[in-house]
């Protein structure tokens, strides 16, 4: 399994929030590159970075960072953060993003997405946010009652090739992955699966490669605060992912 | 491109499932097996592997891979080896005590002398081409690929076939014939990754059966 180091952006600097809240932010590195460097050099295989400012606004808004990540870092990346419609889109893998990460936009505007999905293919990841099993919308402030794992298994149908299944109530706590949560809706779709939210430990990595042992389209984890607080390395937590 | 039927040896090391994806990601059909029929109907073979060197010889010789590898090659078959299989294609190690491979490759294989920077050696570096190849074509010199190791090869100059840096610089593909072996893992490598297992599977497919 890939292990996913998070960078969020916001203000130009790479911090970290706790379940989505805007409020409770940490600030780790005034430079979000130094912090991609950071892992790459750790021996990360992809990293995700998050346009925080892009999320809120609706369209990215840190286009500079993206582009020196792509220059100066030398590891693949995914970004998403705000992106509602096909010239964002395109725009931030002009600016050397590997992927890019859609949320809100890909269940409310299905033209968009079957536009992006049709034009961009693999390098498209549709981010499904959920609490309880129901999806949520507009950077968690929206509950739905849609479940996660139909409508994950509904998008796969249209051609989404990887998704990014965050649950809202684990991320920031380093309280430990909803396992069971990614393993009903891994078991729907066959398209590929990236755990995120939650992992505090190396037990907790652990416990998501014996996951994948059983749901092979679960295909990597998303890594933030563990990183930060220097809980363990990336290679460490590499390791534990094998 | 290719509907070249690639065997992926298992010999109970390492997660093969990556390496399956990607072949079927490039076209081809690969089975990850370790049945002499299903090897001797393959139109090319690949020798994954994360571990230790001297298990992994001791497991594949356990199950008699190390004779059908060797058949295959005489056959004329194309073999490519990934990271560990990529070191045990050559005729040693000095791992754990030391170990003798398969010597489809000349060379021993030792222990990566990164200069003083951390080993295991663990993130993307470029590849320098050393010479062309089929496995290599329409991927740039220079074009950074995955890593995973703390050891690595020292083959001959006539089959070196790539270098990369880290610390010093080393050796990171090697070819001879219709054997191939590549230090990083292409399975991880993005796009450039998955042309090299494209031309992999390419040149399986041009070799008569």
């Amino acid at each position: 399994m890939i292990l996913y180091p998070a960078i969020d952006i916001r203000g130009g600097q790479a911090v970290r929030l706790l379940q989505g809240d805007y409020a409770r932010e940490t600030v780790y590195d005034a430079d979000p590159v130094e912090a991609a460097k950071r892992w790459a050099d750790e021996g990360a295989e992809f990293l995700h970075v998050v346009d925080l400012d892009g999320a809120k606004a609706g369209s990215p808004q840190n286009l500079d960072s993206v582009r020196r990540i792509a220059t100066e870092v030398g590891c693949p990346f995914q970004v998403g953060g705000g992106l509602r419609d096909a010239e964002s889109v395109a725009a931030l893998l002009d600016a050397g993003a590997s992927r890019v990460v859609i949320g809100t936009a890909a269940l409310r505007d299905p033209e968009f997405l079957d536009a992006v999905v049709a034009r961009h293919g693999e390098r498209v990841v549709v981010s499904v946010d959920a609490r309880g099993g129901k999806v949520s919308l507009s950077g968690w402030t929206e509950a739905t009652e849609q479940d996660v794992a139909e409508t994950v298994k509904e998008l796969g149908g249209r051609g989404v090739a990887r998704f990014l299944c965050t649950e809202i109530d684990v991320d920031g706590t380093m309280e430990g992955p909803a396992v069971e949560e990614l393993r009903r809706i891994a078991a729907g779709t066959s398209a590929q699966v990236i755990a995120s939210g939650g992992v505090g430990t190396l037990t907790d990595l652990e416990a998501l490669a014996q996951l994948g042992a059983d749901a092979p389209n679960i295909e990597g984890a998303i890594v933030g605060r563990a990183l930060y607080e220097r809980k363990f390395t990336v290679a460490d937590g590499i390791a534990a992912l094998a | 491109m290719s509907s070249a039927r690639i065997a992926i040896l298992d010999y109970g090391m390492g997660n093969l499932r990556s390496v399956e994806k990607a072949l079927e990601h490039v076209g081809a059909t690969a089975t990850i097996t370790h049945d002499v029929g299903e090897v001797r109907a393959a139109d090319g073979v690949i020798l994954p592997g994360v571990g230790a060197f001297p298990r992994a010889m001791e497991r594949i010789r356990e199950r008699g891979l190390d004779e059908l590898i060797a058949e295959r090659r005489d056959a004329g078959v194309p073999i490519l080896g990934i990271c560990l299989g990529l070191q045990l294609l050559f005729d040693s190690t000095t791992e754990l005590g030391g170990a003798e491979g398969l010597g489809l490759l000349a060379g021993p294989v030792g222990a990566l002398d990164a200069d003083g920077l951390k080993v295991p050696h663990i993130g993307w570096s470029p590849v320098r081409w050393e010479r062309e190849s089929r496995l290599t074509e329409g991927i740039e010199t220079e074009t950074p690929f995955y890593f995973v190791h703390s050891f690595a090869p020292d083959p001959t100059v006539d089959e070196l076939l790539g270098t990369a840096a880290y610390g010093a610089r080393f050796a990171c593909a090697a070819e001879r014939d219709n054997v191939f072996g590549v230090q990083f893992h292409p399975e991880k490598s993005s796009a450039a990754g998955l042309r090299l297992l494209s031309n992999f599977a390419g040149v399986c497919a041009s070799v008569p059966a």
